[in-house]
């Protein structure tokens, strides 16, 4: 547990002062958000620690509410004309006679820590921090002379936030995140190839020990970029393809949770948003989100609006169960808040967003779902995708396998996969029992907004999708 | 150099701290403040939506000692967190690795006129916050009233006017402001389950060059409804048409393999290739920070280099890395005004336009693929591959024939440069890293 430090010094008195302005000109909700965060980071490449930086950011951002419209103001001058000139900012949107009348101020109990942590990283020396990228560094090195060049980065954050409301609720959240990543480029007589690998979470250093060491990070790298040395380039056309349990799982952030994002339901322009309670998917597909895994790079004590998280069941057996909901969706919808409001930081609104999302496991062997295959591809490392209003999605796997008479056969290339969802989520056929996460680096970016988030599936097997390959 | 209210101040605070950083035994320092004041206004079925506006200051800097190396940003600038952090910065930089390249680059004699870089509109600041709600609600107004369109995005407009500072130990001290505007709707088309969506963008530095509402809503629908009732097709190798949208990111992406980082670090498939040919005699790339009121210009970059104008590829040569200081320094090469913030960063950075008319693009292709929207990421530096989910129009008998979906485009970016067939006339630096119409002679098209 990271313990939160007040960098405002704003008494009760101040934080009702600065609500007060802000339904000035009426509106039903008003909300002061303070954030103060603290960052480290660390570059290590051509054998040495190249550059090292810290990073401190503090401000408050102002938010009013008055039916479906938001005012929003930020400032990181925090001398009290400032703030009050940011409350009236954000107050210019109401215009409205009618105002929420002020509660009193009720710390929000906090039942659950999810930050279980020995030794906070930024409360941790330099020179340990250091020593970690060096491990992963030549790890990375010695596995082979093909190895070329090799990167380590290394990061750690702690975010302070304070939040109060008109409604009276006052939470607060102290929140560590660590991330150590490794990239490798191998060299084979002119081929140059690339690898990727990493981890972290919202942990301690004691991570590294008990975990994921930096050793491994640093070996996996290197062994991804040998691997495709020896790639081919991946089949282009429609075929069979399966999903490798835990990486991924950005087909499922991609393909489903976007667009399960309260504010594109309410605003109509997602695919599911009169899908509710209907099928959309395969019977064997159950989709969750959950904030409150514990030391998860997505998880929060309480989202960017001071709301509890819940666990949320999205898909229940191929059929739209719920959404995920922040304040302002929620009461527009009049459907229960989930805690899924999240803002990158105080200069921006917060919106519905997801936290770590999978698929729940399924019944099937893993190696029964691999020899199902006669003819088709292993997609096991992803780079991300994208995902439109309209259901239309794609991925792109950075490393994977040919998939022969049930074997996996030769490494592919890189290719991008591209569906429409709800067509890719009938055609779901095998769910394995092997559920796992991805790396604990990722970051999912919204309206110009970056949170970090993970995802997860078992091994899945889609019936025919479409792969971009070049042969 | 312009005179503006508030740059005294920044000047003063980027030099207290390349002072304090001396003082603390650092040999070399450098600050940058950015003092930035945002408007945004979206409006979604004539209401308001979101109204943000907000005023916010940053400073980074770095210490270099014994060549070690230290970087460090605030937002927090009072008195005691700044020499903590500068204090800090130098106790790191004890711990780093001593490094021959590191440090700042020498003093330039060269000083460009800010003034003819037109890079501010006073008029930005002047604009009322009504005027904007107005321009934007007019948009989308228009656009809904072509009835193929079934729903609305909501239309944007944002303005940002920033003053940017830096001072260095070497002697340098500069500044400038600079303004941007920008009017945007983005629109979905077709019922539920059949809908297809783009969105139209106009961006300048001055008010008096944003597109009208009426053109912005005009060329948001008219790329909307264009897909409407796509197919989808068998995989095949054709010749590809990218729309100007396009290019920008090919060009995009062709900038992330001759930055002299990804060279230094060899995570481009062009390190060590300076001189060869790479694309085909209709590839010029020129990099310009010098181009008056263009979006990539600037005085001079983070480093207080002064921008200037690059030839990066001549003919389908490659001529030259884009370089920091440091990268610049690894690679024996000077740098070229392109440091943005400890890397690399295009100013206007552009595929020179041919003659070709995109009308004549398309009528010179029999059958093919014009790709006017890609999702996804699928582009790798090291290799030069190119894999995307892709939207565009069929092309049949040099005619557009129907939209197409869901398909992906694959390729290598050293052969889609070989295979350069037509370059259009009409680049038009809507964006600061752009190109025209082009249209590759052959690439993998996946479908069904």
């Amino acid at each position: 547990m990271i313990t939160f430090e007040d960098h405002f010094g704003m008494a009760d008195a101040e934080r009702k002062r600065a609500l007060e302005l802000a339904l000035s000109s009426g509106g039903d909700f008003a909300e002061v958000y303070c954030e103060y965060r603290t960052y480290s980071f660390i570059n290590m490449e051509e054998d040495i620690i190249k550059e090292t930086a810290e990073s401190v950011s503090l401000g408050l951002g102002i938010r009013v509410i008055a039916g479906e419209r938001t005012g929003y103001g930020y400032t990181n001058d925090l001398s009290s004309e400032s703030i009050g000139k940011t409350a009236l900012t954000a107050a210019a949107i109401a215009a409205s006679k009618r105002s929420a009348s002020l509660r009193d101020f009720r710390e929000a109990r906090q039942l659950e820590d999810r930050y279980p942590l020995a030794q906070p990283a930024h409360q941790a020396s330099l020179q340990k921090k250091i020593e970690l990228v060096r491990r992963a560094y030549l790890a990375c090195q010695k596995v082979d002379p093909k190895i070329k060049k090799v990167k380590v980065l290394f990061q750690d954050s702690a975010q302070f936030i304070s939040i109060v409301n008109s409604e009276g609720r006052a939470a607060v959240d102290a929140r560590p995140q660590v991330k150590l990543v490794c990239t490798a480029v191998a060299e084979k007589e002119k081929r140059r190839e690339f690898g990727f690998s990493g981890g972290g979470g919202r942990v301690g250093l004691e991570y590294f020990e008990r975990i994921l060491s930096p050793e491994q990070v640093g070996r996996e790298a290197a062994e991804e970029a040998l691997l495709l040395l020896e790639a081919v380039e991946a089949p282009a056309g429609e075929m069979p393809v399966i999903l490798a349990p835990g990486h991924a799982g950005v087909f499922v952030h991609e393909a489903v949770g976007h667009l399960l994002e309260a504010d594109f339901i309410r605003k109509k322009t997602s695919i599911f948003w009169d899908k509710l309670g209907k099928k959309v998917g395969s019977p064997l597909l159950s989709i969750y989100d959950d904030p409150t895994r514990p030391s998860f790079r997505g998880s929060y004590n309480i989202d960017d609006e001071g709301a509890a998280p819940a666990k949320t069941l999205l898909i229940d057996r191929g059929v739209v169960h719920s959404f995920l909901q922040d304040r302002l969706s929620s009461r527009l919808m009049g459907r229960p808040l989930t805690g899924h409001g999240r803002r990158q930081d105080y200069t921006c609104i917060p919106i519905p967003r997801m936290s770590n999302t999978y698929v729940d496991r399924g019944q099937d062997d893993p190696g029964d779902i691999l020899r199902s295959v006669a003819k088709g591809i292993y997609a096991e490392k992803f780079e991300g995708g994208q995902v439109e209003d309209s259901g239309k999605f794609t991925f792109s796997i950075s490393a994977g396998y040919l998939v022969e008479e049930g074997r996996l056969t030769a490494p592919i290339k890189q290719a991008t996969l591209i569906g429409t969802n709800i067509d890719i989520l009938q055609k779901i056929d095998r769910v394995g029992s092997d559920l796992s996460f991805g790396l604990q680096t990722g970051t999912c970016g919204k309206e110009g907004q970056e949170v970090p988030v993970t995802d997860g599936c078992p091994t899945i097997r889609i019936s025919r999708m479409t792969v971009g390959g070049q042969s | 150099m312009r005179e503006t209210g508030g740059a005294g101040s920044l000047i003063e605070l980027a030099e207290r701290i390349v002072g304090l950083g001396r003082q603390m035994g650092a040999d070399e320092v450098e600050a940058a403040v950015s003092d930035g004041r945002e408007f945004s206004v979206d409006v979604r079925f004539g209401n308001v939506e979101n109204l943000v506006e907000a005023g916010s200051r940053y400073l980074s800097f770095r210490i270099i000692k014994d060549k070690k190396t230290a970087h460090a940003t605030s937002s927090d600038l009072q008195d005691e967190t700044l020499e903590r952090l500068v204090r800090n910065a130098v106790d790191r930089a004890a711990l780093g690795s001593r490094d021959e390249c590191a440090g700042l680059p020498p003093l330039s004699p060269d000083r460009i006129d800010i003034a003819s870089l037109r890079l501010y509109d006073p008029r930005v600041a002047e604009l009322q916050a009504s005027q904007k709600i107005r321009l934007a609600k007019e948009t989308e107004r228009i656009a809904l009233e072509d009835k193929r369109i079934t729903n609305s995005h909501g239309a944007s407009f944002i303005t940002n006017e920033v003053t940017a500072v830096l001072a260095s130990s070497n002697g340098f001290v500069g500044s400038y402001d600079q303004t941007f505007c920008s009017l945007s709707v983005g629109l979905q088309a077709g019922e539920t389950d059949e809908k297809v969506e783009d969105y139209w963008v106009s961006v300048d530095r001055f008010v008096q060059n944003l597109e009208p509402p009426e053109t912005v809503a005009k060329k948001a629908v008219e790329r909307t409804v264009r897909q409407l009732h796509p197919r989808k097709v068998r995989t095949q190798t054709v010749p590809v048409i990218f729309e100007p949208g396009m290019t920008d990111w090919l060009v995009g992406f062709l900038f992330s393999c001759i930055s002299a980082v990804a060279v230094y670090q060899k995570t481009t498939f062009l390190a060590g290739r300076l001189g060869e040919r790479i694309g085909n005699e209709k590839i010029t790339v020129i990099d310009d920070g010098l181009m008056p009121g263009r979006l990539g210009s600037r005085p001079f970059d983070s480093e207080g280099v002064p921008c200037r104008k690059t030839i990066v590829f001549e003919n389908g040569v490659l001529r030259q890395f884009l370089c920091s200081t440091y990268a610049g320094r690894k690679l024996g090469l000077p740098p070229t005004g392109n440091s943005d913030g400890g890397s690399v960063g295009p100013n206007n950075f552009y595929l020179q336009p041919g003659t070709s008319t995109p009308q004549e693009i398309i009528a010179s292709t029999e059958r093919g693929l014009i790709l006017t929207r890609t999702i996804g990421h699928g582009l790798n530096p090291v290799t030069g591959d190119v894999s995307r989910g892709a939207f565009g129009l069929w092309v049949e008998g040099g005619e557009i024939a129907f939209p197409v979906s869901e398909v992906t485009i694959a390729g290598n970016l050293e052969q889609i440069l070989g295979q350069v067939a037509m370059v259009g006339n009409d680049l038009d630096f809507r964006a600061p890293v752009c190109g025209p119409t082009i249209k590759i002679a052959a690439m993998t098209v996946a479908g069904e």
